[in-house]
């Protein structure tokens, strides 16, 4: 089976600090990490694989930095990586991210499966997957938490939209997995060591020009804009002690105000 | 705090210091009527960038510090364990814990304490200072005093540059001694991680489980767990290329890592919570150590010793210092006699083997009787004259250390 994992490297979200007044990720306060779901999707494609044989590519779009990402993932067990990376691809909202991410994956040729985390958690919209999927002309189903059945032709998996649905779907196609479908495995020492030392293809957006159109890229194919972010402030706790004969009164006004009781 | 002993002093009121209450030893536990001495609300806590330095107040908490320093960019390798345990109890007790490989324990950190004496009198000792070579070292005298000495009420602690890149890896073995044997090759091959934890599969595979996780390591039944913590992630690359080697030389299972944030947490977190899966049958936890190279030896014996009283005696602990934590288990139809012999003969091999009867944990009130029976007469008798210059009516912290 030829499967495609799609990666996004995204910053620590523990421990990411929000610029309240640019409205922006300040991506200097946390180390970048691969987005952990991305990690389910790259574990989902090592067990087909050693089911079925095969192989894995995985494909990232970012800057250069992101290559760690990749060869994380090829430590864990991907057989080939791909960055794609240029200044004209930066900027770009979903649709233009899928858009990049579908024709590159127009460039790889034959597959049978993509499979991606169910969103990133920097931006948590979740529709990426589904719209490369759109933009290759291929079925998908998202929030996958469970393959239940693996044959040549499809797949029998269990898609958890709040109520789970028992669902078919034919190959190749592309599906979204949540974090309760495994546990991504840690590579070996060995691996990650031959993997600082493995190629990763960098793609720039000529790379692409013979499948795509260059317009379609970046803040160019981009047709949503961020207009303004609001960061919500974070709330610490308060104790309060209510002493004396009245405590007990004072305390059911505080909870009546706050809308606790009736 | 000065009052308070001067009155305890003048009436001869027992005086017990209490921090975090996380000790291990019962050293903070009250014997007799007297005043709890609580330094919760003195919990100040400054850093001096240029210095490499905190001062922080006695009832700031280990988590405070670690907060505080990560704050200004700077970082406290020591990590004993519950990070509610106050910055007083750490000096009072000389915390040690899975950190302590690289730099050494709690009395390696502290370069000054300001502490308050039984008798009232307050003594600033050392300062921000790398060198103090002025008289006797008093400093380190109170520094794993479990609090009879003195109390301390603020101390000036040496910090370090945050690592900007860590790992852990487990390496796992079929044999136990051949695991335990590892440990010294590491050193000499000039790789000196953070810490070098010991742990067995099938109680790290229970701990996990009980916590609904995984313990990511499938292979072998011995695993040593390394926490590499470099000043880049080309230094890390650099020591992590060097075990590697060894690892093939030595011939070991396959090693594997984590890098990520949460991946190496969660390992810490299975290690740190071993305790919870023993402790409903847990009857002592001993903090056995002996010199590093040693290990497998203890380890050995205490298996002839598990087999000889047909009992089960867990252990895991932090193989780089040598410090081994052996868990004596509740055995059916079995007196505090029993218990007690088994303990005194593993005390009895730890020490044959150059060891001490607690690396880390101290005599508290708990290790009184075993410690009486294991020191030295003339250390014993020193140790006594020392208190008794220090607090000549006995009020601070009485029934500790001493039967």
């Amino acid at each position: 089976m030829e499967i495609i994992v799609l990666i996004k490297q995204v910053p620590d979200i523990e421990k990411v600090r929000f610029d309240a007044e640019k409205g922006r990720i300040d991506r200097s306060s946390a180390p970048a990490e691969t987005n952990p779901f991305d990690l389910n999707a790259l574990e989902a494609a090592i067990q087909l694989k050693e089911k079925l044989g095969g192989s894995i590519t995985v494909l990232s779009m970012g800057p250069k930095q992101a290559e760690s990402s990749l060869r994380d993932a090829l430590a864990r067990g991907a057989d080939k990586a791909i960055l794609l990376t240029d200044g004209r691809f930066a900027g770009a909202d979903t649709l233009a991210t899928a858009y990049t991410l579908a024709t590159a994956i127009k460039k790889l040729g034959r597959f049978d499966l993509i499979i991606c985390g169910e969103k990133t958690v920097d931006g948590d919209t979740g529709q990426v997957g589904p719209e490369v999927a759109e933009f290759l002309g291929i079925p998908h189903v998202a929030y996958v938490s469970e393959i239940r059945e693996v044959h040549q032709d499809k797949l029998l998996l269990i898609s958890d939209m709040g109520d789970k649905y028992l669902v078919e779907v034919k190959l190749p196609a592309l599906i979204t997995v949540t974090k309760d479908l495994n546990t991504p495995r840690l590579p070996s020492l060995r691996d990650v060591l031959k993997a600082r030392k493995k190629e990763i293809e960098v793609w720039n957006a000529d790379a692409l020009s013979d499948y795509g159109d260059l317009d379609g890229f970046g803040v160019k194919g981009s047709k949503t804009m961020v207009v303004k972010v609001v960061i919500p402030s974070e709330k610490g706790r308060k104790g309060i002690i209510f002493r004396g004969e009245d405590a007990a009164e004072k305390l059911l006004e505080v909870l009546r105000e706050n809308r606790l009781v009736n | 705090m000065r009052q308070i002993l001067l009155v305890a002093n003048k009436y001869r009121v027992p005086v017990f210091p209490r921090g975090g209450g996380t000790g291990l030893a019962a050293a903070c536990m009250p014997t007799m009527s007297g005043i709890i001495l609580s330094l919760e609300r003195m919990n100040k806590i400054s850093i001096d960038k240029d210095n490499l330095m905190a001062e922080a107040e006695a009832g700031a908490t280990l988590g405070d510090l670690i907060k505080a320093a990560d704050e200004a960019g700077l970082f406290f390798p020591l990590h004993p364990g519950d990070e509610g345990a106050h910055i007083g109890g750490l000096i009072a007790c000389n915390a040690g814990g899975v950190r302590a490989i690289k730099t050494g324990v709690m009395r390696n950190y502290v370069k000054g304490i300001e502490v308050v004496l039984p008798t009232g009198e307050i003594l600033i000792l050392g300062g921000k200072l790398v060198k103090n070579n002025a008289g006797y070292d008093l400093m380190q005298l109170i520094i794993g005093s479990e609090g009879t000495l003195g109390v301390v009420t603020k101390a000036w602690i040496r910090l370090q540059p945050r690592p900007q890149a860590s790992a852990t890896i487990i390496i796992p073995f079929e044999d136990r001694r051949k695991a335990l044997e590892f440990v010294p090759k590491i050193f000499q091959i000039g790789v000196f991680p953070l810490a070098i934890e010991y742990v067995e599969k099938e109680l790290v595979d229970q701990t996990a489980k009980i916590l609904g996780m995984s313990w990511p390591c499938k292979e072998g039944k011995y695993h040593l767990m390394l926490i590499l913590a470099e000043s880049s992630e080309e230094a890390l690359l650099l020591e992590c290329e060097k075990l590697m080697d060894l690892c093939e030389k030595v011939g070991v299972l396959e090693p594997i890592i984590a890098e990520r944030r949460e991946e190496q947490a969660n390992i810490l977190k299975i290690r740190s919570e071993i305790y919870s899966a023993l402790k409903n049958e847990l009857i002592d936890i001993l903090d056995t150590t002996v010199p590093p190279a040693k290990m497998a030896d203890l380890i050995e014996s205490v298996n002839k010793l598990a087999k000889k009283y047909e009992t089960y005696i867990p252990a895991f602990g932090h193989a780089g210092d040598g410090n081994l934590h052996l868990h004596l288990m509740r055995k059916e139809g079995w007196s505090k006699d029993d218990y007690d012999r088994l303990r005194d003969e593993i005390y009895e091999k730890t020490i044959q083997l150059g060891g001490t009867i607690t690396g880390e944990h101290g005599i508290g009130y708990v290790r009184r009787e075993c410690f009486k029976k294991f020191v030295d007469r003339k250390a014993l008798e020193l140790m006594k004259e020392i208190k008794k210059a220090f607090d000549p009516n006995n009020i601070l912290n009485p029934d500790k250390i001493f039967i």
